[in-house]
């Protein structure tokens, strides 16, 4: 009997390593094992087996079923490991293939460079305003010291709409200056605020067109001086196009701010070197500003004596078109899914 | 404005280069627009002598020729036919880069040799066409360069000048503003008039406020002729055309002092002068043919039988200078600034005058233009000269003193002058101290008014640059979030997160299209519109994105899903114009591009429908439901009002766009479109409603149970998942319609909807037995209001 018991073990042992899957395996646990198993079929004898030697072929036994179950764990994970590796190999993909692309849209370019705006002047502590883009002749002209005969009104190319039931001439505003009015008319200094928004002049060809937006800045308080203005907009030029490019400040006119300035920056294509785009003066106009006229702010009631602003404002298709490269001004509003996916920006602040 | 560099030096000795010129000038607000090398182009471009001319062997169009230049004689081939032996000619010779680019190299023409080229006026770039070549006048100094001959030669400035600088508008007062930046002294102008005449004009001035000063001098026995060459080449240099000495010498004064003058013919005017009003339904035929009618804001300048000119704008042709004149009467004269400006604008006429007289001239000046002009006349056309006759109406006012503090200045300006560096500047600029320690501006700065202006041009002077940057000091103050801002922010996010491309349109649009999708609104049209297209002010948002469809599709982009947020405009009930935010979408075309791992299919309503949806969820917790309605543009059987609360308050539309617009626009996909008013999103009221207190989600196991039910073919969907959603608002979570079936199986005119109803509750999981009074409720209630069986 022991020479049967030491044959079953090295039998069994031999099946379990020769076994290729979980069935097989189990198959060999049960011939070995089981009720009807090959050990119970040797142990049957052991009734005929001398009582000297049956609690050493007992002992015998139970070494193989330890043995025989030590193995089989162990060529099960075997066999998982490899059954494993088989199905990850099966499972392999061509990781080239295209994926599913989500549907993620986009903002336009223009909302994007105001969106990028606004979050840079409210961080500086001005807030957006907004204002109608159908004015009366006080909001758009009178009130920002553009009188009815002045010059200055033909810097804008104003489109008139037909007179309001009270007679007041209609137009769409030329700029959005006149949302200053609007916002100061019935605050007092502290006065901090921006307006992006549309703005319309009669005017169509290659670097015109008859809608287009501008964003507008104020900010009327004590002790307000003209180097603020300055230091304010260089940090916003700065953060704006992501560069310290030079930037500077020439006298200018506007009605509505005096002294007046026009702000131009290093160009940012050749590095303030020259090329076609500055027309080789390094220089590209990005801004006007100055500080807000006294006629301004007398006709919004703020004091001149103790208050001083500053104002400016800035085309922002300009604006956009420097800073993602955009070379044709008509193709704002043309929409072309092609123009919108290129510039795509998600989001809105 | 344009100048030359050697027109300048008429007036102040400068040593700076143009280059250095410009930057002062911009610097100073004068802002340089283009700087040009009027002999570009025109190195190597020599006179030359033609000494033979013969036919070309082998080439009958051809002529081979010699041509000396200098000391020395060239073969040249050419191919013109206006030349002969003994003419002067422009010779490009080789190395020559022409204006238009043209290389000029030797070589071999048809087997003859040629040492460079004959000119034409087209090459040498003074014509954009020409006929032969350019024959220069015989007394041509051979061998010297043609730019000079032909008056291309030195710099020339464009100034991009502001309203405010009129003054810069003559060539002395840029000179003046040179010289106070460069700290240099103009050279003094002191024509010299002998009198010797003594006819006077008599002028009256009936219109003192549109023309405060008004004078002039007779010169008889003047000769008519062409100007000499430099005032030919001066004129053109600056782009006037020259036309008689005469009328010359004035436009010369015009750009040299800033002065418009004009002669008149003496022989047709009948004494005396009179400035006065127009009258209502006078006439003048200006100098440019056209006939004007005139009404009584005009000012006038008439004799006693008709109108002369108008004053400040243009002269009349029938008393204008003409070849056969001999005696002209002399005008300078000061008009008012916004007279000019309106009586301009009126008769839409631009000229070099108005431009100068609206901008105001110097008052003061105009004794000086009349004799310095004088001299030139008599110099150049003869005659003599009677006196000056100067009526000043006593309606122009003269500068005020400005008050001058420089510690406010220095304040403002950012800046840390002394008074004393302050004074010099103002008085550098022409200013006078007065007693007060005001300072009173020079008769030819009409814009400096106000202290506000003294500060401009102190910090101006300084020099901006040099103004030191600082950032304000600001308290904190926290704003209101500005609502329409906001909402229409959450609207572009969500919708680009929807896979949405925003677009801007145009808020004018066609009447036509206006017409079409927002019929029997009343549009508001532009009194000036650019073209048709862009006449009316939008209405809709629909006008735009349905042309911008138009263009993507015909452009071959078939999958559009695109939005919009802008303003349109409706007539309000008292005849004004509400200005309304509104948003909308379009959506065609597939799913997505055809691709290997998704199936195809083309977007349908309920894409729109559920995008809608997603928008709403982000931006209100109040419930939206979709009702029948909507406008006519839409497919009748696929259109819904949008409605929004639980007051079921219209807020826009959603739907397909009817197929025979689909067909107009060429598409062959439908098109689904929705337009919301931004404001309705915001309302107070859904804010409120929203406002439930703490949200528990629950920790208890939830139960699903699938129903399927027959009902009538028109048992709408929407009604039936949310009764049974009432069946227990506090239980049951979800109800999620996941099969829609007619067809085989199924008897006529009915339908199987198959639903899952989620239930759950937050303090323990429900028993079987709660579920199944559920389940019951459920089925009762549906059979009860919609005779829906258990299939």
């Amino acid at each position: 009997m022991r020479e049967q018991l030491e044959a079953l073990k090295i039998e069994s042992l031999a099946k379990l390593t020769a076994a290729s899957s979980i069935d097989e395996l189990e198959a060999v646990r049960v011939q070995t094992l089981g009720k009807k198993g090959d050990l119970t079929k040797i142990l049957r004898g052991l009734g005929k087996v001398s009582a000297e030697e049956r609690p050493k072929l007992g002992v015998l036994a139970n070494e193989i079923k330890v043995a025989f179950n030590q193995a089989l764990e162990a060529q099960q994970q075997i066999l998982k490991k490899s059954a494993m590796e088989a199905r990850l190999q099966e499972e392999r993909l061509d990781i080239t293939l295209p994926g599913r692309s989500p549907a993620i849209g986009s903002i336009h370019p223009i909302s994007r460079a105001l969106a990028e705006l606004t979050t840079i002047f409210t961080h500086m502590g001005f807030p957006p305003a907004t204002g109608p883009e159908v004015e009366n002749d006080w909001y758009n002209f009178g009130a920002l010291n553009i009188p009815d005969d002045h010059p200055a009104r033909e810097m804008h190319d104003t489109f008139y709409l037909p007179p309001a039931q009270d007679g007041g001439k209609r137009v769409l505003r030329t700029h959005t200056s006149s949302v200053q009015v609007h916002f100061m008319e019935n605050r007092q200094p502290p006065i901090r605020m921006i307006a992006p928004g549309k703005v319309f002049r009669c005017d169509s060809d290659i670097t015109h067109t008859p809608m287009f937006h501008q964003i507008e800045g104020i900010l009327v308080d004590e002790d307000v001086d003209f180097g603020q203005l300055k230091g304010l907009l260089e940090t916003f030029l700065h953060r704006f196009f992501e560069r310290d490019l030079p930037v500077r400040f020439r006298p200018s006119f506007f009605p509505f701010t005096e002294p007046s300035a026009e702000a131009d920056m290093g160009c940012i294509f050749c590095d303030a070197k020259g090329c076609r785009i500055c027309k080789n003066t390094g220089w590209i106009e990005i801004l006007g500003c100055g500080m807000i006229h006294p006629n301004v702010l007398k006709n919004v009631d703020i004091d001149t004596e103790k208050y001083a602003g500053f104002a400016f404002g800035m085309g922002v298709e300009r604006l956009a078109m420097l800073k993602y490269g955009i070379n044709d001004l008509r193709t704002f509003f043309e929409n072309d899914l092609r123009f919108l996916q290129r510039h795509a920006a998600v989001g809105g602040e | 404005m344009k100048f030359t560099l050697k027109w300048l030096g008429d007036h102040i000795n400068t040593d700076l280069s143009p280059g250095v010129i410009g930057d002062k000038l911009t610097m100073a607000g004068l802002e340089l627009d283009g700087l040009t090398d009027l002999a570009a182009g025109l190195q190597n471009v020599e006179v030359g002598t033609l000494t033979v001319v013969e036919q070309h062997p082998n080439a009958d169009r051809l002529t081979s020729c010699k041509v000396e230049v200098g000391e020395e004689t060239l073969s040249i081939v050419c191919g013109a036919k206006n030349h002969k032996v003994g003419d002067k000619v422009a010779v490009a010779r080789i190395g020559a880069v022409l204006p238009n680019g043209m290389k000029i190299k030797k070589g071999k023409i048809r087997g003859e040799l040629s040492e460079g080229m004959l000119c034409s006026v087209a090459e040498l770039g003074l014509a954009d066409e020409a006929e032969g070549i350019l024959i220069l006048p015989a007394e041509a100094q051979n061998g010297s360069g043609v730019a000079d001959i032909i008056g291309c030669s030195g710099t020339l400035f464009e100034l991009d000048l502001t309203p405010n600088r009129g003054d810069c508008l003559g060539i002395r007062g840029i000179a003046r503003e040179l010289g106070v930046l460069s700290k240099s002294q103009l050279k003094p102008l002191t024509p010299v008039v002998k009198v010797s005449d003594d006819t006077v004009a008599e002028v009256e001035i009936l219109d003192g406020t549109g023309c405060p000063r008004y004078g002039g001098r007779v010169i008889r026995g003047v000769k008519i002729a062409p100007s000499p060459s430099w005032l030919k080449e001066r004129l053109e240099s600056v782009g006037l055309r020259p036309i008689n000495n005469v009328v010359d010498i004035t436009n010369y004064i015009l750009m040299d002092l800033n002065h418009p003058l004009h002669a008149f013919d003496l022989a047709q005017l009948k004494l005396p002068i009179v400035v006065r009003k127009a009258k209502e339904g006078e006439v003048l035929t200006t100098l440019d043919e056209v006939k004007r009618s005139l009404t009584p804001e005009m000012t006038l300048i008439a004799d006693q039988a008709r109108p002369l000119a108008l004053a400040g704008i243009m002269g009349g042709e029938e008393s204008g200078v003409s070849d056969s004149t001999t005696d002209i009467f002399l005008e300078a004269a000061y008009f008012n600034p916004i007279t000019t400006a309106r009586t301009g604008r009126k008769l839409t006429i631009q000229s070099d005058s108005r431009h100068r007289f609206e901008r105001g001239v110097d008052p003061l000046g105009l004794e000086l233009a009349l004799e310095r002009a004088t001299e030139l006349i008599i110099e150049l056309a003869g005659g003599s000269a009677g006196p000056i006759n100067m009526v000043d109406a006593g309606t122009w006012q003269k500068a005020k003193p400005i008050p001058f503090r420089p510690e406010r200045i220095n304040r403002l300006g950012g800046i840390n002058l002394s008074q004393s560096e302050m004074e010099e500047m103002l008085l550098g600029i022409g200013c006078i101290k007065t007693a007060d320690n005001s300072f009173q501006p020079p008769s030819h700065r009409h814009d400096l008014v106000i202290e506000e202006d003294i500060l401009e041009e102190i910090v101006r002077l300084y020099g901006y640059d040099k103004v030191p940057s600082s950032l304000p000091r600001i308290a904190v103050n926290v704003p209101d979030v500005n609502p329409d801002v906001a909402i229409n922010k959450k609207i572009q996010k969500s919708m680009t997160a929807l896979g949405y491309f925003e677009a801007i349109n145009y808020t004018f649009v066609s009447p036509a299209l206006q017409n079409q999708f927002d019929p029997g609104v009343a549009t508001t049209a532009l009194l000036n519109p650019i073209s048709e297209e862009q006449s009316v002010m939008r209405t809709t948002l629909v006008c735009g994105l349905v042309e911008s469809a138009r263009r993507n599709l015909a452009r071959g982009n078939s999958i559009l899903k695109l939005f919009e947020v802008g303003r349109v405009f409706r007539p309000g009930s008292n005849g004004d114009l509400i200005e309304e935010d509104r948003t909308a979408a379009l959506l065609t075309g597939a799913i997505g591009e055809k691709s290997w791992h998704t199936a195809d299919r083309e977007v349908d309503f309920f894409d729109l429908k559920g995008d809608l949806m997603g928008l709403l969820t982000g931006l209100t917790a109040a419930p939206c439901n979709l009702e029948v309605g909507g406008p006519d543009f839409l497919h009748p059987g696929r259109k819904a009002k949008v409605c929004l609360g639980r007051d079921k308050r219209e807020i826009g539309w959603i739907g397909e766009l009817h197929p025979q617009i689909q067909e107009s626009l060429d598409s062959s996909s439908p098109l689904f479109m929705f337009e919301l008013i931004c404001q309705h999103l915001n309302s107070d009221k859904d804010k409120k409603s929203a406002k439930k207190g703490l949200e528990t989600i629950s920790r208890y196991q939830s139960v699903e149970r699938d129903f399927a039910f027959l009902v009538a073919d028109d048992v709408p969907a929407g009604p039936f998942l949310e009764t049974i959603l009432a069946v227990d608002r506090e239980l049951i979570r979800k109800v999620n319609l996941f099969d829609l079936y007619t067809g085989e199986h199924m008897q006529e005119g009915e339908k199987s909807l198959a639903i899952k109803v989620t239930m759950q509750a937050n303090d323990r999981t429900l028993t079987d037995s709660e579920t199944q009074k559920l389940s019951e409720q459920i089925t009762k209630r549906v059979s009860d209001k919609f005779n829906a069986t258990q299939r």
